[in-house]
C-alpha cells in the first residue's frame, strides 16, 4: 500500500506536504477483503476463461476463445439463458405490478399499515431453501395442497404436475419467486409514495380523479426513479435466480427450467472450470450491460421529457 | 352532522383497499399457514387429506425432526457465521465509509467506485475462481473461509449505506472535536458510531437477514456435514426425510421461527435497511 502512495508524495508542491496515511489505514481491512474475496475472483473468472485448466487450477497454457466457442455450441446454455430472460420478462412485470398495487392500497387506508406492510413482506425474509421447499410441498403429487384446493373449488380440469411437466416447470419456479419478492417492489414503492408530497394527490382529488386516473397520471408518474430502482433489482434477481430453481426442479425435468447459475454451478462439480469461468464471464457482460443500459436509458428519458 | 357524515365517507373510500389487503394477506399467508398446521399432522393424516387441519397436535414431529439431523449443530453454525459476519461487515463499513464521506485523500472517488460495482456482478461471476482461491488458502470447507466470503459480499452496499448517511453529518461536529483534541480514530469511535446507531442497526439487521439466509457460496463451498448453516441443513435433511411428509414440514419450521422471530422484533429497522437505499 504505502508503494503505491510514493506517487502523489513526490509530486507534493509545498514544502509543508505531508502524506496523510489516516484515510487509507481507514480503508485498508475493507480494500483488502473485497478485493481478495469479491473483485478479484470477478477478475480473474475473466482472465482465466481463456486458459486451460487443471481440474481446479488454472495453468499458463492459453486456451484463447476455446472455452466460450464450446459454450456458445453448447443448446444447453442457450436453453438456460432463454430461461432466465423468461423470466426476467415476468419479474419486471408481475412482482412490480403487485407490488405497486399493495403499495398504494396500504397508502390508502389510514389504520393497519404497519400490520399489512409487515405481514405482506412476511415471505421476503426466508432463505430461498425454505420458500423451495414450502413451494415443492405445495405442488407436491401426493401430500401437496394444490392440486386438492383447486379441485375444492372446482378447478379440477387444472390439476397438473406442477414441477414434472417439462412445459410448465420453469412457470411454477417462478410462482415461488414472485411469491418471495412482490414484498421487496411493496415496501421500497410504499417508501417513495411516502416522499411524494401530500397535496399532488389532494389537488387530483380536488380534481375529481378516480382511482385508475390517479394511480397511472399522478403515482406512477411521481415514482419515476423508484420504478427504476425496483426494476434494476428484478434485473439482478432474474439474471441470478439460483436456490428456489435449483432445490424445485434442479434445472429439469430434461433441463426445462436451467438457469445459467445452475449451468455454472454444474460445470464447477463436473470441474470444468474453462467452460464454468467462461459461461460466467458471458452472463457478467450480460447483466452488467442489461442493468447500466436500462439505468442509462431511464435517465435519458427523465431527461428529455 | 357533516362531519360525522363526513368521517363516514371517508372510512367507507377506505373499504375496498382494507378489502383487497385483506385478501391478499391471506393468500401470501396461506402456504406458511399451511405448512405449519401439516407439521402437527401424522403422515396418514397428511397422505389422506392434505387440506384438513390436524387431528391432535403432534408436536413429537418436531422433536424427531431434531434429532433427525443434527440442527443444533447447524443453528450454532448459523449464529457465528452471521453474527460474526454482520460484526465485521459494520466495524470495517464504517471506517472505510467515514474516509470516503469526510476525508480528502487521493483516489477517494477511483476507490469508492470500485467498491460499487462489486454490486453490480452477479453472484455466479466469481464462484469457480472462488472455490479454487478457498482450496488454495485452506480455507475451503472452513466457517472462517464463508465469513471472509460473506464480508466480502456484503461491504459495498454497506460502505455506499454509510457513506451517503455520515456525509450528512455537520463538519462543524468534527472541527470541534479536533480542537478539543480528539484524534479522528477518537472523533470514529466516541462520536460519529454512537451517533450513527439507527443506520447501523438498520444495516446490521439487513446484512444479518442476507448471510443467514445465503445458499448458493454456502452451497459451493461447505461440503461437510458438521459445517453446515441452517438453509444447508435443511437442503440436506429434506433430501433424507423426503418421504417422511410430517417430519420435513417440522424441519422446514425449525429453519423458519428464528427468522420470523428476528423479523417481528426487528422488522422496521429491516425495511428501513431496504428502502434507505433506493428512495434517497
Amino acid at each position: 500500500m504505502a508503494h503505491s502512495l510514493s506517487g502523489p508524495g513526490k509530486r507534493a508542491p509545498g514544502p509543508r506536504f505531508r502524506l496523510d496515511l489516516m484515510p487509507y489505514l481507514f480503508i485498508l481491512p475493507a480494500v483488502v477483503i473485497y478485493v481478495v474475496f469479491n473483485l478479484g475472483p470477478v477478475l480473474a473468472s475473466f482472465v482465466f476463461s481463456f486458459f486451460k485448466w487443471d481440474l481446479l487450477t488454472p495453468t499458463a497454457e492459453f486456451a484463447g476463445f476455446k472455452h466460450y466457442n464450446f459454450i456458445i455450441n453448447d443448446e444447453r446454455f442457450w436453453g438456460a439463458l432463454s430461461h432466465n430472460f423468461i423470466f426476467l420478462g415476468l419479474a419486471v412485470v408481475i412482482p412490480v405490478a403487485i407490488g405497486l398495487l399493495l403499495a398504494v392500497f396500504i397508502y390508502e387506508i389510514r389504520r393497519g399499515r404497519v400490520f399489512f406492510r409487515a405481514a405482506l413482506f412476511l415471505p421476503a425474509i426466508f432463505s430461498g431453501v425454505v420458500i423451495a421447499y414450502v413451494w415443492k410441498w405445495i405442488y407436491h403429487p401426493f401430500a401437496g395442497v394444490l392440486n386438492p384446493a383447486l379441485e375444492l373449488v372446482g378447478l379440477g380440469a387444472f390439476t397438473q404436475s406442477w414441477l414434472g411437466d417439462h412445459k410448465i416447470a420453469l412457470y411454477s419456479t417462478f410462482i415461488a419467486y414472485t411469491w418471495a419478492s412482490f414484498g421487496y417492489s411493496m415496501v421500497i414503492f410504499l417508501a417513495g409514495l411516502q416522499d411524494i408530497p401530500t397535496d399532488i394527490f389532494d389537488a387530483a382529488r380536488v380534481d375529481g380523479a378516480n382511482f385508475r386516473q390517479k394511480l397511472f397520471r399522478v403515482t406512477i408518474p411521481c415514482l419515476y426513479d423508484v420504478f427504476t430502482f425496483v426494476i434494476t433489482l428484478r434485473i439482478f434477481t432474474a439474471m441470478g435466480v439460483f436456490g428456489v430453481i435449483y432445490i424445485l426442479t434442479g434445472g429439469g425435468p430434461f433441463y426445462s427450467s436451467d438457469v445459467i447459475d445452475i449451468y455454472v454451478f454444474r460445470m464447477i462439480g463436473n470441474f470444468e472450470m474453462g467452460w464454468a469461468t467462461a459461461a460466467a464471464t458471458f452472463n457478467t457482460i450480460i447483466v452488467v450491460c442489461l442493468s447500466t443500459g436500462f439505468i442509462k436509458w431511464r435517465e435519458w428519458r427523465s431527461w428529455s421529457s | 352532522m357533516e362531519f360525522v357524515s363526513s368521517n363516514l365517507q371517508r372510512r367507507l373510500r377506505g373499504a375496498p383497499f382494507y378489502a383487497m389487503l385483506v385478501a391478499a394477506t391471506v393468500i401470501t399467508l396461506i402456504p406458511i399457514i399451511w405448512v405449519f398446521a401439516s407439521a402437527l399432522k401424522s403422515n396418514k393424516e397428511i397422505r389422506e387429506n392434505a387440506l384438513a387441519l390436524p387431528q391432535e397436535w403432534r408436536f413429537q414431529n418436531y422433536i424427531d425432526a431434531w434429532f433427525g439431523a443434527s440442527f443444533d449443530q447447524y443453528f450454532f453454525n448459523s449464529i457465528f457465521i452471521t453474527v460474526t459476519s454482520v460484526a465485521i461487515v459494520l466495524f470495517l463499513s464504517s471506517l472505510a465509509a467515514y474516509a470516503f464521506a469526510k476525508m480528502r485523500f487521493r483516489g477517494n472517488q477511483l476507490i469508492f467506485f470500485v467498491f460499487l460495482i462489486g454490486m453490480a456482478f452477479p453472484l455466479s461471476a466469481k464462484l469457480g475462481p472462488l472455490l479454487s482461491l478457498m482450496y488454495e488458502l485452506n480455507l475451503a470447507n472452513s466457517r472462517i473461509g464463508l465469513i471472509l466470503v460473506y464480508v466480502a459480499g456484503s461491504l459495498p452496499f454497506a460502505i455506499l449505506m454509510l457513506r451517503a448517511f455520515f456525509q450528512g453529518f455537520p463538519q462543524e461536529l468534527e472541527d470541534s472535536a479536533a480542537l478539543d483534541g480528539c484524534s479522528r480514530f477518537q472523533f470514529y469511535l466516541r462520536i460519529l458510531l454512537p451517533l450513527s446507531k439507527p443506520s447501523l442497526m438498520a444495516l446490521g439487521i439487513f446484512v444479518f437477514m442476507g448471510t443467514w439466509n445465503e445458499f448458493f457460496q454456502a452451497l459451493l463451498l461447505i461440503n461437510e456435514d458438521s459445517k453446515r448453516t441452517l438453509p444447508l441443513g435443511l437442503n440436506a435433511f429434506q433430501d433424507e426425510y423426503f418421504t417422511d411428509f410430517a417430519l420435513s414440514f417440522a424441519g422446514i419450521n425449525i429453519t423458519a421461527v428464528p427468522v420470523i422471530i428476528v423479523y417481528i422484533m426487528f422488522q422496521r429497522n429491516l425495511i428501513e435497511g431496504i428502502t434507505v437505499g433506493s428512495v434517497k
